[in-house]
């Protein structure tokens, strides 16, 4: 599995009053999420990750080796990301075109890259759009393109901003299908999401940011589980529990189907 | 009941220039003025398309082949263009497109429709402050638009859309970019929206329970089904991959129902199957 340790980590925009601070933070679980309030650094925390911003001081390690001590195809191989908004990374003139860029990056075998590309097109569902223009696509199927891009080049660490949003439901199934076969396959998946009920769900992890600062890391079961945590950085409980708090009942749930569990071996 | 207090669509069938598909295909369905619409589908179902004709944006914007009748509150989009779209506010899917790009702040993209409407300015600074503050954005009104982020940004684009006070409001999954805090407090709004027909596209299928009179299901563009959100989700078809709100999905496991045998849809409904329960 890999390890990402960020150390001392400062970063602030030029003429805005956010900063970013990390002190010690380690992600070394196969599904991670991240939450906090729209604003909180999440995003920023990513394009840190992928070198789009340079930190004002401070140090990201992947197993041990500083990220802009690898050259630009090793970068590519270990940490992948998706942008929240899918216009910001698609430019090609077709679907398979956009998926066989992302591979020229780290191999320049065409037949090879031709093939991988129709591998993940069909992974994500989008193989009949294959010949289309990326902009003739819906939005979340602009959005499914923009997995299988990373997909395709497979690094260890897939780094996903807000994936599910405007995605129907059943692409979120497909797409949360896919998370649990990379995790499984030793990836690591780090997903920036406002879904708590999907965190809850599937997550084995969570990591809440606020203000720029990381202010819980933990199982979704302890942050769900600290009432005062959880209003205190903005977030909101999973539905289930919104619904089990109505009914009277203070525990921590995670799905109908936990609750289900421990009710019926009461 | 009058023309003039419902919103008709008559067979309403849409296709766009060059598709081989119709996006809409024979959607009938006849509105109550003031009633809260929540309308799901899956990808390619027609939503969007859907609200585009709600909005008139099809067929006087955006150039479609279109037939059927729609007549919003005694309003025909081709005939009565002008009194049709001062009646709606339309919120599209992607906020910042609809945005002016004009305003230097948040102050004045709000203001924007007021100012070319030409009113006092003194209705204006009231309205704008008025509308900034039911959209939580009272402290960015000095931002530039630019500046915000994308729940801000929706904010904002609804703003605009009800800055006018339309009649009819047409919003187009408005909450996709807003956090959970947001969201709740934008359903908490919205419940207390009075005296306008609203048509909301969402995926948020528990928020869309708790405030919708109707939901509509759209699927390859068809209206498959419309009723009441309890009648809906008591007749969902496993084949039209639409979710279950939570509170059913709790009911259903635990076998919790309403009296009249369906499961309860709404945390007030589950409240009340779950009592007559234990």
């Amino acid at each position: 599995m890999p390890k990402i340790e960020l150390h001392h980590l400062q970063f602030s925009y030029p003429e805005k009053s956010f900063n970013l601070a990390v002190e010690n933070q380690v992600f070394a679980d196969s599904m991670a999420a991240i939450v906090g309030q729209n604003g909180a650094g999440k995003s920023t925390i990513f394009k840190l990750l992928t070198g789009l911003l340079k930190a004002t001081t401070g140090t990201i390690k992947v197993n041990g080796t500083e990220l802009g001590e690898l050259k630009p195809a090793d970068r590519l191989k270990t940490i992948g990301i998706t942008f929240q908004n899918p216009d910001d990374q698609l430019f090609n003139a077709t679907v398979k075109r956009e998926v066989e860029w992302s591979l020229s990056q780290i191999s320049s075998d065409k037949a090879i890259n031709s093939q991988r590309a129709d591998q993940v097109l069909e992974k994500v569902g989008l193989t009949e759009k294959a010949e289309e223009n990326p902009y003739d696509l819906s939005l979340s199927e602009r959005k499914l393109l923009t997995v299988a891009t990373v997909l395709a080049v497979d690094p260890a660490v897939y780094l996903f901003d807000e994936p599910m949003m405007s995605l129907d439901w059943p692409s979120k199934q497909m797409l949360t299908d896919i998370f649990h076969e990379l995790s499984a396959d030793g990836h690591q998946v780090i997903t920036i999401t406002h879904d708590m009920d999907w965190v809850a769900a599937e997550f084995s992890s969570v990591a809440v940011m606020e203000h720029g600062r990381i202010k819980f890391t933990g199982a979704p079961r302890e942050l769900f589980g600290d009432r005062d945590l959880v209003q205190r950085v903005g977030l909101l409980p999973p539905k289930i529990m919104a619904l089990t708090q109505m009914l009277g009942d203070p525990k921590t749930y995670l799905s109908p189907e936990d609750y289900q569990v421990k009710h019926q071996n009461m | 009941m009058d023309e003039d207090k419902r919103i008709i669509l008559k067979d309403i069938n849409v296709r766009y220039r060059g598709a081989d598909d119709f996006q809409l295909k024979h959607v009938n369905a006849t509105v109550t003025a003031g009633k809260i619409i929540g309308i799901i589908g899956n990808s390619h179902s027609g939503k969007s398309t859907l609200c585009r004709v709600l909005g008139g944006v099809i067929p006087n914007i955006i150039s479609a082949e279109i037939d059927g009748t729609c007549n919003l509150l005694g309003y025909s989009p081709k005939d009565d263009w002008q009194a049709f779209n001062a009646s709606t506010g339309v919120v599209l899917q992607n906020p910042a497109g609809q945005l002016s790009g004009l305003a230097d702040t948040v102050a004045d993209e709000l203001a924007f429709d007021l100012v070319n409407q030409g009113l006092p300015a003194s209705f204006i600074n009231k309205r704008v402050a008025n509308v900034a503050a039911q959209m939580g954005l009272t402290a960015q009104l000095g931002q530039s638009p630019e500046s915000l982020s994308g729940g801000q940004m929706q904010r904002l684009a609804i703003g605009t859309a009800i800055v006018t006070q339309p009649k009819i409001l047409i919003m187009d999954d408005p909450t996709s970019e807003m956090d959970p805090v947001g969201r709740k407090q934008f359903f908490g709004w919205l419940d207390t929206v009075q005296d306008t027909t609203v048509f909301i596209v969402s995926s948020e299928i528990d928020d869309l329970c708790e405030v919708a009179d109707s939901i509509w299901i759209l699927k390859d563009g068809e209206l498959i089904v419309h009723g009441s959100p309890e009648k809906v989700f008591n007749h969902l078809s496993a084949q039209w991959r639409i979710p279950e709100p939570t509170a059913y999905q709790l009911a259903q496991r635990m076998n919790w129902r309403l009296d009249d045998n369906r499961y309860p849809v709404t945390s007030a409904e589950l409240k009340e199957a779950f009592d007559a329960q234990n």
